[in-house]
């Protein structure tokens, strides 16, 4: 009996992408991160003590990052599939042009979960100590997973409105480097940022979906994790609409 | 929607048209952008088990209305039919039911091997045939030297062999083949057109879109001439050919040095009778007496003082046919002082 309708489409996606040089990108910077960021600024701030005590903010951090960079990978293959012609061809095939896209999105949380157990795994190796436990495993999943999609639904929207391929490699690393350094990702929210800064920080998703993971990491569930969530879930729903709306009414050419 | 049962009322299907065909388009309109159309009132049908090819120049609609036929566009205008669906509210079950080879390429990042394997997957091809196809279809279309090189890294023809092999990777009632046999060489491209009869034996009905000429007239069952959205000719090659067996073609090319005058000249030398598209310091004559015809050319050659390079006279062609009704509106345009 053949697979589901969209088991067939994620499987191909996953197949398609993973790819040694988009496996480096996606896991291998996220993992510089982690040892140059967290050995370095450890250092820097304890001057000759363990070395470990920033190494241990930014591990979750950097697990959080993990949803902005599957978010990647679902405007990569909606760009991919048009540059290449796949696109046309998936949509003569036996699917809804809606099931095309959730096929993306899946993919996208999967490349996310998948990246943050790694950099999690990574972390348990560098600090060599963890407090995990299910309550908070299963948040810091749950949020990155939602965070995975909402970016992807950023992504898809960009891929579809953008039309050239320079303009939205441009836009993806701009929009990478904003989204990830105007965060709680790297450094926490202190009364001493600038007001615009701060307000950056607030807007940002990136900074909930960090909030929720490091608290996980600490084993636990905050109330502000529980709101965190629902804005991010209400910002992945429009997101979707939009990006869905956005790629409907774009051009699918068969030349 | 099956013709003639339009909730809205719309007018009865055009006579001929048979609703239990596998495509019947009744007065099928698109534009694009609200003003221009691309389709313009175009009407078929095609019977089951037979190849229906669609001809046209660049820009004539062809694709337009490969895509309406595929679900990629809905029509702006008129009724559609495909597979006794309504693409409008029944796209995903024509869907599964149609294989499209596009003309542009469409490849996924993988091996060749992999390509095949990746649809027969999208396809829900079980297993063990998904397995058994590909290895066929490897050899079949001399694919298996070249299993495990990347598509990208393919040569143009051998790219095309894979994206029309992966099309059969799975079952289908209707195939939309859109130029499939651009960059092949002679023998795969004689290979790919026996393949595709050797399923119409099998009952599958095939929608081909070609500018060889040559390649239709050895495929198709019927053939319709596309030109500014609507089709200008319909019929079978056979009777095609009939219709024009009387007259001969005379090809003709004159010094550079004389060409505009002696082509300006000929056209009213010849007659009503005959036909002169013109392309550069060459023309194709069709006419009723090639006596007649080749008297004309000779005298008009004399009194312009021109030297004829070449000058043939042959059986009509089906490309003679496309030429005749298509090229003179075209090359009245171009070469309206010829005739």
């Amino acid at each position: 009996m053949a697979a589901p309708t969209l088991a067939r489409l994620v499987y191909r996606n996953v197949r398609v992408n993973a790819d040694p040089a988009t496996l480096i990108i996606l896991l291998g910077l996220p993992a510089m991160y982690l040892i140059f960021f967290g050995y370095g600024f450890s250092s820097l701030a304890s001057s000759g003590g363990s070395g470990t005590g920033y190494l241990a903010f930014l591990a979750p951090g950097i697990m959080a990052f993990q949803s902005v960079m599957a978010g990647t990978v679902a405007g990569s293959i909606l760009w991919a599939d048009r540059r290449w012609g796949m696109l046309a061809q998936l949509l003569v095939g036996p699917f809804s042009r809606v099931e095309y896209l959730l096929g993306i999105i899946v993919t996208s949380a999967l490349f996310g979960l998948g990246g943050a157990v790694l950099m999690l795994a990574l972390a348990v190796g560098l600090l060599g100590t963890t407090t995990l436990t299910t309550v908070g495993v299963a948040s810091m999943l749950g949020a990155i997973a939602l965070g995975s999609v909402l970016f992807g639904g950023l992504m898809l929207l960009l891929a579809a409105l953008v039309k050239s391929n320079n303009a939205y490699n441009s836009l993806q690393i701009l929009l990478i480097f904003v989204v990830n350094f105007a965060s709680t990702v790297f450094y926490p929210l202190s009364s001493g940022l600038p007001i615009g800064l701060k307000a950056m920080f607030v807007a940002n998703p990136l900074t909930y979906i960090a909030d929720a993971v490091r608290h996980g990491y600490a084993g636990g569930f905050q109330a502000s994790d529980a709101l965190g969530f629902l804005l991010l879930a209400v910002e992945t729903v429009v997101l979707l609409v939009l990006a869905t709306r956005a790629y409907l009414r774009s051009d699918v050419s068969m030349e | 929607m099956a013709a003639g049962h339009d909730a809205a009322g719309s007018p009865a299907p055009l006579a001929g048209l048979r609703s239990e065909d596998p495509i019947v388009a009744d007065r099928i309109v698109h534009s694009y952008d609200g003003r221009t159309r691309a389709l313009d009132g175009v009407s078929f049908s095609v019977r089951r088990g037979e190849v229906y090819g669609l001809l046209g120049r660049n820009g004539a609609g062809k694709s337009t209305l490969i895509k309406a036929m595929t679900t990629l566009i809905a029509p702006t205008g008129g009724r559609l039919s495909i597979l006794g669906l309504d693409p409008r509210h029944d796209g995903r079950r024509i869907r599964e039911r149609i294989g499209v080879v596009q003309q542009g390429e469409s490849f996924d990042f993988s091996s060749v091997q992999g390509n095949l394997d990746i649809y027969g997957i999208l396809w829900g091809v079980p297993r063990d045939e998904r397995v058994r196809r590909r290895e066929a279809l490897l050899r079949k279309f001399g694919l298996t030297e070249l299993r495990a090189r990347r598509s990208f890294d393919l040569s143009g023809g051998q790219k095309r062999r894979v994206q029309v092999a992966r099309e059969f990777m799975h079952d289908m009632d209707l195939l939309f083949l859109d130029e499939p046999t651009v960059g092949l060489d002679v023998l795969m491209r004689r290979t790919l057109l026996d393949s595709i009869r050797d399923e119409v034996r099998r009952g599958l009905t095939v929608v081909f879109t070609t500018h060889n000429l040559e390649e239709a007239d050895y495929l198709c069952d019927r053939v319709a001439v596309i030109e500014a959205g609507r089709i200008v000719v319909e019929d079978s090659v056979a009777a095609l050919k009939r219709r024009y067996s009387g007259k001969k073609t005379i090809d003709v090319t004159a010094d550079a040095d004389h060409a505009e005058a002696f082509f300006r000249a000929l056209g009213p030398a010849l007659g009503d009778a005959a036909t002169v598209t013109v392309r550069g310091t060459s023309a194709t004559v069709l006419t009723d007496g090639a006596k007649a015809g080749l008297d004309a050319i000779l005298d008009v050659a004399r009194t312009t003082g021109t030297s004829l390079e070449w000058l043939t006279v042959r059986e009509k062609t089906l490309e003679d046919v496309f030429l005749q009704t298509v090229g003179p509106e075209a090359e009245e345009r171009g070469g309206a002082d010829a005739r």
